[in-house]
């Protein structure tokens, strides 16, 4: 299953999306998360080592979570502020916390924390107006390396037929 | 020279690493004669006041902990909401974050160059480091021991308004461990660590293993 979160007010880019996957046998889902209320991440590190896996923040976001660990992809349509993701974007990325681990490894040369599902998914990104395109790149790149997955790729909301081609 | 300084953690001041360290840092200045203000992005009744000292201060300092590579969610959310300058402002950056070494701080590093831009400001620099994550864990001694390398940091940034040096620049350590530091880290990651972790858990009143999956 393929997981689209549209945190944008904007429905003619899910629309778009749509119709688009008509056409093929993916199997994908569209939350429209701005209707819903989720909060930022408040770092009180409670999904680690108090309730593991759980968030403490009750809203809206643990139906993403609960979605999201059993997708093969994610992607996330975002606004964008400051040249990258407006925070509404960037909070669904701080709260995935609860999908790794307290505890520590290597990957490579570099510190990770253990994943706490063994299936992974891969990420990518959907945004609306003017990031500073090849930082976004190099952000999601690295951002996957934290759960153990890849980067999808970086697509303007007027290259939906782009990532498409990316969603199987 | 006087600054304003912004805690750009979520966390709240009591719990805060940022906190911790900037306390640290501040005495530094405060030694060479530096005033600041220091105002907390986890508390919103303080956004109108910082809104206004964005605005009249000339040397501006955000201390921040790296989420997910680059700054937290709530941070964006507030500078979302400036005007941005034009004239001639600097801004500078404590950057800090869990992993220790300095390549994990580089990509949210270099987001800190894009965002002074967007904010019609100039860059005065980075002052990265890693390995962080603990403090909010440890007894006073030991946080005492931790933070207070940001001491003499406060103190070159009262002197140059910036973290140019190359004091500043060795203030990071390691870009990478050498492998056989890897190999001894990577030991005590599953043992003395683990243990650690498991001890923290117990501490905050977790009844469950901290590998658990409750969503499957
Ligand atoms: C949601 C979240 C994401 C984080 N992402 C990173 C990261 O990508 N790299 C890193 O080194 N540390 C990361 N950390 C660890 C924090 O940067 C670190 O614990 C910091 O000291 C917290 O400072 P604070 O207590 O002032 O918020 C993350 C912490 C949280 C809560």
């Amino acid at each position: 299953m393929i997981l689209i979160v549209n945190t944008t007010a904007d429905k003619s880019v899910s629309e778009a999306l749509r119709e688009e996957l008509k056409n093929s046998a993916v199997e994908a889902e569209i939350v429209e998360a701005s209707e819903m209320k989720i909060s930022h991440c408040i770092g009180c590190n409670y999904c680690w080592l108090k309730t593991p896996g759980e968030c403490s923040i009750k809203d809206d976001y643990e139906v993403i979570l609960k979605k999201m660990i059993h997708a093969k992809q994610l992607w996330v349509i975002s606004d964008t502020a400051l040249g990258f993701l407006d925070h509404k974007g960037k909070n669904i990325f701080d709260r995935i916390l609860p999908v790794a681990m307290m505890y520590l490894k290597f990957v490579g040369d570099q510190m990770r924390h253990v994943a706490r599902y063994k299936d992974k998914f891969d990420i990518g990104l959907i945004y609306k107006g003017d990031p500073d395109v090849d930082y976004l790149k190099r952000w999601n790149e690295r951002a996957t390396l934290n759960f153990e997955s890849k980067s999808l790729g970086v697509f303007s909301a007027s290259e939906i037929k782009e990532a498409v081609s990316c969603m199987h | 020279m006087h600054a304003l300084i912004i805690n750009g953690s979520p966390r709240v001041k009591k719990f805060s690493n940022t906190d911790k360290i900037l306390d640290k840092f501040e005495a530094g200045m405060a030694e060479k004669g530096a005033t600041f203000t220091r105002c907390e992005v986890s508390d919103r009744k303080q956004w109108d006041d910082m809104r206004k000292a964005f605005g009249e201060n000339k040397n501006i300092l955000i201390a921040i902990p790296l989420y997910v590579e680059n700054i937290p969610g709530l941070l964006i959310e507030f500078l979302e909401t400036l005007t941005p300058k034009n004239d001639g402002t600097e801004i500078a950056f404590i950057l800090q974050g869990g992993f220790a070494e300095g390549v994990q701080l580089r990509c949210g590093e270099a987001y800190l160059k894009i965002l002074t831009e967007k904010l019609g400001c100039k860059y005065a620099g980075t002052l990265v480091k890693g390995d962080n994550f603990g403090i909010r864990f440890m007894d006073e001694k030991t946080v005492q021991k931790i933070t207070g390398a940001y001491t003499d940091m406060g103190r070159e940034y009262a002197e140059c308004g910036n973290f140019f040096s190359e004091k500043c620049a060795k203030f990071t350590g390691p870009e990478i461990f050498p492998v056989h530091v890897r190999l001894l880290v990577g030991i005590i990651f599953k043992t003395l660590a683990k243990s650690g972790f498991k001890k923290a858990a117990k501490d905050w009143g977790c009844t469950k293993p901290l590998n658990y999956r409750p969503y499957k």
